[in-house]
């Protein structure tokens, strides 16, 4: 049964707000610091990236023995380099040469045979081991064996590159994802994958600012007035009342709305006519897992999964969305977007992905633009508090995640 | 006489081709640079014929699409890509939007 919107009252299908399911969180105010505090920055450094498993990228990406990706990871004062060995494995290395610590490899992908630091011509195969030492007799008592680069755990998930950097993580991925991830086990990533589009930007914002602005749909009608007026919206749901929220002990899902009364374009319903959009698509409560769309509305369009701590892996029918939001300081973020797709096997489905990708981009851009705005006045003082709604409840759980993490309002730190 | 750049049964679309933009950094950069009346232009005369085009372009495979349909495919996708201006913003950027050339497409 799906969630109803009454007036001014969000419901879940019991009567209760959303809130109700999770009473250990409140419905208090939460705080602005940690979103402009050095010391607490300095903290999430370590008490959450170097404690989790993160995102680096996907299978697709490095196909074959041989391909690698480097991933710069200025959060946790490294840079990981990725690689698909000789048995097809994949490993993941600080991308650090054992002599004097310079980055061994500059480029952002490739393919290779083996590695060599620039500096000294120290190589390393894909299997990082140290394979070659230029001069190795100037050097005293070099044990080769010890020196290959210094491994990181990796893992994969649904064909998403996961890294910890911890060398033995408390939690493997699988059950780091937890019931999440068993949600999600049957979605089709790889078939839905084929087709990648890829965007980076650097803001001028705190990274949980970002999550924020994704993680509630209170904003549509306001952000998205006009690139999207009713698609997600309707006189029955004006404020995109969410058809069903569930937290985990990390992580968080909210199932969105989708109006089936929406008036398409007349572009958008020429494209559609050619394939599924991101905001209109023909799906079958058969084809997807039961864990998307959990209430098998008619009225949905998403489900937007957050994975703590910074990745966003949104699916619907016939395409999927992640964000990878990566801290670089208190108020700068890289954030990276990317939208997949299945193979385009016609012009006509080409142009369709166009148009549901060139939608989306530009209905993100109505989001970004309140985010550096927000930052820039942020630490004035002014406010020492976020106001949090029934629907905003994803804010407050990450707020409460944070938290178990960082420990800075902990009794005697504080 | 300059050459032919789009199929011979699209003639009509010649005027258009300085639109037939392989990237969409070009795109983007061609529709933030256009006034909304060579935007509602280019619009007024590729929607009509988008039927007959894509059903065109729809018997080649995409990997293998000669010269002059790949120009018209790169037309169809600035359709694509001005399609928000024309139909929702009413000018050629995102209004209240963050600045799309700072969102950098990593993909072609």
């Amino acid at each position: 049964m799906a969630a109803v919107a009454t007036g001014n009252v969000s419901t879940t299908p019991n009567g209760n707000t959303w809130h109700a399911q999770y009473p250990e969180l409140g419905t208090g105010p939460a705080p602005i610091e940690p979103y402009i505090s050095q010391e607490y920055f300095e903290l999430e450094r370590e008490r959450i990236f170097r404690k989790v498993w993160l995102n680096v990228g996907r299978e697709e990406e490095i196909p074959k023995p041989g391909d690698y990706l480097v991933k710069d990871l200025p959060v946790c004062n490294t840079s990981i380099l990725v690689v698909r060995g000789k048995d097809g494995r994949v490993r993941a290395f600080h991308n650090v040469c054992s002599h004097r610590s310079n980055k061994v490899v500059w480029d952002q992908q490739g393919s290779c045979q083996t590695f060599a630091c620039k500096f000294h011509g120290w190589t390393y195969n894909l299997e990082g081991q140290l394979s070659f030492v230029p001069d190795e007799k100037s050097f005293f008592d070099l044990k080769k064996g010890g020196l290959g680069l210094t491994a990181v755990t990796a893992d994969t998930w649904q064909g998403f590159i996961f890294i910890h950097l911890d060398p033995q993580p408390t939690e493997t991925l699988s059950e780091y994802l937890g019931e999440l991830g068993k949600r999600l086990t049957e979605y089709p990533f790889t078939e839905y994958s084929a087709t990648r589009f890829v965007w980076q930007t650097e803001l001028r914002t705190n990274w949980k600012l970002i999550k924020d602005a994704f993680q509630e749909a209170y904003h549509v009608a306001f952000v998205h007035k006009r690139s999207i007026p009713d698609a997600v919206t309707s006189k029955e749901n004006p404020f995109c009342h969410a058809l069903d929220i569930k937290l985990y002990p990390h992580h968080r899902s909210l199932s969105l709305y989708g109006n089936p009364a929406h008036k398409p374009t007349p572009i958008e319903a020429l494209a559609y006519r050619f394939g599924n959009l991101i905001l209109r698509n023909e799906y079958s409560t058969q084809h997807l897992p039961p864990g998307v769309n959990p209430t098998k509305s008619q009225s949905w369009s998403l489900d937007l999964n957050v994975i703590f701590p910074n990745f966003f892996v949104d699916v619907t029918e016939g395409t999927y969305f992640t964000y990878n939001i990566w801290p670089m300081a208190v108020d700068r973020t890289l954030w990276e977007v990317r939208a997949y797709y299945p193979q385009a096997q016609s012009a006509g489905q080409r142009f369709s992905q166009e148009y549901s990708k060139v939608f989306f981009r530009d209905a993100l851009m109505e989001d970004a633009n309140t985010l550096e705005a927000t930052q820039s006045v942020l630490a004035s003082g002014a406010k020492a508090h976020f106001i949090l709604q029934d629907q905003e409840l994803l804010i407050r759980h990450d707020h409460k995640v944070h938290e178990d993490f960082v420990g800075f309002y902990r009794q005697g730190q504080r | 006489m300059p050459e032919r750049q789009l199929p011979e049964s699209f003639a009509d679309l010649e005027p258009l081709v300085a639109w037939a933009l392989e990237t969409e950094r070009e795109r983007t950069r061609k529709r933030l640079s256009s006034s909304m009346d060579e935007i509602q232009a280019f619009y007024n005369a590729i929607f009509p014929r988008m039927e007959t085009v894509l059903n065109y372009l729809n018997q080649f495979p995409l990997q293998a699409m000669p010269v002059d349909a790949q120009r018209l495919l790169y037309l169809t996708l600035s359709l694509a890509e001005v399609s928000m201006a024309v139909e929702l913003f009413k000018q050629p950027s995102v209004p209240d939007g963050y600045d799309l050339t700072r969102f950098v497409p990593v993909h072609k």
